[in-house]
C-alpha cells in the first residue's frame, strides 16, 4: 500500500464528532502529496469557522503521526475549494439520512 | 480551549433551576400576581438574565469565534465582565427579595458594568475582525438593544431612588421591555441562527436574500415599538411596531424553511427540531397577536393580555429556543473541553453519545405542551390553571435541565 492509501484509510478513523462519519467519507480530505521531506495532507471542513476545527484537525495530525512516526506529515487545512455535499462518499450520505 | 462560556452556561443553568424552583414553591403565584412589584421583578430578572442572558452570553463568546474566526477581543475582560455580571445579579435579586433600595441600586451598576464590559469586548471583537454580515450585523445590534435595555432600566432604578422623571416612569418601562425582549434576544436567536442552522442541518446552497431582509424588519420593530413606548403612542403606536415584528418573524420562518429544504443531513437532532416547531408556533402566535391587536386595540393597555404576550415570547419563544441550542451547546462545549484532545482515538465518544436524543425528544415536547397550560390560564383568567400548568411546566423544565446537566457526567 502506498503512502497516500494508507494515509486514506488512517484518516477513515477521524470522525466529525457532530455528524459522525469520517472524514475521507464526508470528502473534507482534498489531496494527499508525497514531498520529498513530508507528506502534505491538504483538507477542509463542511462549513468555515467549523467550531470542531481544532478537534477535527487535531485528530488527523494525532492519526497521521500515529500512521507514519518517521516521516513530517502537514496537515493543511483550506477553504477554498468550498467543500461541497455532492463530495460525500455513498456511505456518509447513506448515514446522514439522505437515501 | 476557553472555559469562559462553559462558566457562563453552567451558572446560567443554575439560574433557570433557581427560577424553577422559586416558580414551583409559589405556584406561579408571581405571574399571576402580576410583574410589578419586588417579587415580580425578582422571577422576571432571574429569568431574563439569570436564565437566558446569562446563557445567552455564554453562547455568544462561543459562537462569535466561530462565526467571525477570530479569537475574542480579551478573554481576561471576558472573565471580569462574568464576575461582575454575576456578582451584581445576585446581588441585585437579594435587594428584590429583601426589598433594600440602596442594595438594589447598588447591585444594579453592577449589572450595567457588567453589560458595558460585555459590549466593549464583543464589540471589540467584531470591530476588529471586521466581517459583517446578516449575522454579526444582529448579533451587533442585539448587543446595543441590550445596553440599551440596561440603561432605560437603570433610569427607572434611579427614578425609583430620586424621583427625577416621574412623568417617564411608564414610557421607560415599556422601552425597558421591548428593547429587551425584541431586540436583544430577538436579534440574538434569529441571527445566530442563521449560522447553526445550516450547520446542523448540513444545509448548502440555500438562497439568503431573506436573511438579509429579515434583520431590517426586526431592527425596524425594535425601534418603532421603543419610540411608540417612549412616545406614549399607545395603539396607534404600538400596533405598526406590532405588525413589522410579525412579518420578521414570518420572514424569518420562511427563511429557515429554506435552510431545511437545502438540508444534506436528515436528523439535525432532537433540539434544531423543536427549536423549528417552536419558530412555526411562535409565527402563528405573532399573526393571532397582531389580529387580536388590530381588532381590539383597547386590549393592548389590558395587563393579563400583556401578560399572555410576554409568556409567549418570552418562555414560549425566547427560552424555548435557548433550551433547543443548549441541546446542540452544552454536549459541544463538554466534548471540547473533555474529548478534544483525543478525537481520533478509539473509544472516544461522538457529541450525540453524550445527551439521550430519545429522552431530550420527549421532554422537550413536554415543555412544550405544558407551556400551554399557563398560557390557557392567563387567556382565560383561571388561577388555578395557572397554578397547575405553572407546576407541570417547571417539573418538566427542572427535568430537560437535568438531563442536559448529566452530560457532565459523561
Amino acid at each position: 500500500m502506498d503512502i497516500a492509501a494508507t494515509i486514506r484509510e488512517r484518516l477513515r478513523t477521524v470522525y466529525d464528532p457532530e455528524l459522525g462519519v469520517n472524514v475521507v467519507d464526508l470528502g473534507l480530505v482534498y489531496d494527499i502529496r508525497e514531498e520529498p521531506d513530508r507528506v502534505r495532507v491538504i483538507m477542509t471542513l463542511t462549513t468555515p469557522g467549523c467550531p470542531l476545527h481544532d478537534a477535527i484537525v487535531g485528530a488527523a495530525r494525532r492519526a497521521l503521526w500515529q500512521a507514519l512516526p518517521d516521516r513530517p506529515v502537514d496537515v493543511e487545512l483550506v477553504w477554498e475549494p468550498r467543500w461541497t455535499p455532492d463530495r460525500m462518499s455513498d456511505a456518509a450520505k447513506e448515514q446522514l439520512g439522505l437515501w | 480551549m476557553s472555559r469562559l462560556p462553559l462558566v457562563f452556561i453552567i451558572t446560567g443553568m443554575i439560574g433557570f433551576a433557581m427560577f424553577h424552583a422559586v416558580s414551583l414553591s409559589s405556584l406561579l403565584g408571581w405571574l399571576d400576581a402580576g410583574v410589578r412589584g419586588p417579587e415580580g421583578w425578582f422571577n422576571a430578572h432571574l429569568f431574563v438574565l439569570g436564565w437566558a442572558t446569562m446563557l445567552a452570553m455564554g453562547a455568544f463568546y462561543q459562537l462569535i469565534g466561530v462565526i467571525l474566526q477570530t479569537n475574542i477581543h480579551s478573554e481576561k475582560l471576558g472573565w471580569t465582565h462574568y464576575a461582575v455580571f454575576t456578582v451584581g445579579l445576585f446581588g441585585l435579586l437579594f435587594g428584590f427579595a429583601l426589598g433594600k433600595t440602596a442594595m438594589i441600586a447598588f447591585f444594579a451598576v453592577l449589572v450595567l458594568a457588567g453589560i458595558l464590559l460585555f459590549a466593549w469586548n464583543v464589540g471589540a471583537t467584531m470591530f476588529g475582525a471586521a466581517k459583517w454580515d446578516a449575522i454579526t450585523l444582529s448579533a451587533a445590534a442585539a448587543v446595543l438593544y441590550l445596553v440599551l435595555t440596561g440603561l432605560t432600566g437603570m433610569m427607572m432604578g434611579v427614578n425609583f431612588a430620586l424621583g427625577w422623571w416621574n412623568g417617564l416612569h411608564q414610557r421607560l418601562f415599556g422601552a425597558h421591555i421591548w428593547l429587551g425582549a425584541v431586540g436583544w434576544f430577538g436579534l440574538l436567536i434569529t441571527g445566530f441562527s442563521y449560522k447553526m442552522l445550516p450547520m446542523f442541518y448540513l444545509a448548502h446552497g440555500h438562497p439568503t436574500a431573506l436573511q438579509k431582509a429579515v434583520p431590517v424588519l426586526w431592527n425596524a420593530a425594535a425601534l418603532a415599538g421603543a419610540a411608540a413606548f417612549l412616545a406614549e403612542g399607545g395603539a396607534a403606536a404600538v400596533t405598526p411596531a406590532l405588525a413589522i415584528l410579525a412579518a420578521a418573524i414570518l420572514m424569518y420562518n420562511v427563511h429557515i424553511l429554506q435552510i431545511r429544504k437545502h438540508r444534506h443531513k436528515k436528523n439535525p437532532g432532537a433540539g434544531i427540531r423543536w427549536s423549528m416547531y417552536g419558530n412555526h408556533a411562535f409565527a402563528a402566535a405573532a399573526a393571532l397577536a397582531l389580529a387580536w391587536a388590530l381588532a381590539n386595540p383597547q386590549s393592548l393597555a389590558d395587563t393579563r393580555t400583556l401578560l399572555l404576550a410576554g409568556w409567549v415570547y418570552l418562555p414560549g419563544w425566547v427560552s424555548f429556543m435557548i433550551l433547543c441550542y443548549a441541546f446542540k451547546i452544552v454536549p459541544f462545549l463538554w466534548w471540547t473541553l473533555k474529548y478534544g484532545r483525543r478525537a481520533g482515538q478509539p473509544g472516544t465518544p461522538l457529541m450525540a453519545n453524550l445527551l439521550d436524543e430519545k429522552k431530550a425528544n420527549a421532554l422537550l415536547a413536554a415543555v412544550a405542551v405544558a407551556f400551554f397550560l399557563p398560557a390557557a390560564g392567563l387567556a382565560l383568567d383561571l388561577e388555578p390553571l395557572v397554578a397547575a400548568g405553572g407546576v407541570l411546566y417547571s417539573a418538566v423544565s427542572l427535568a430537560y435541565m437535568a438531563l442536559l446537566g448529566l452530560v457532565f457526567t459523561r
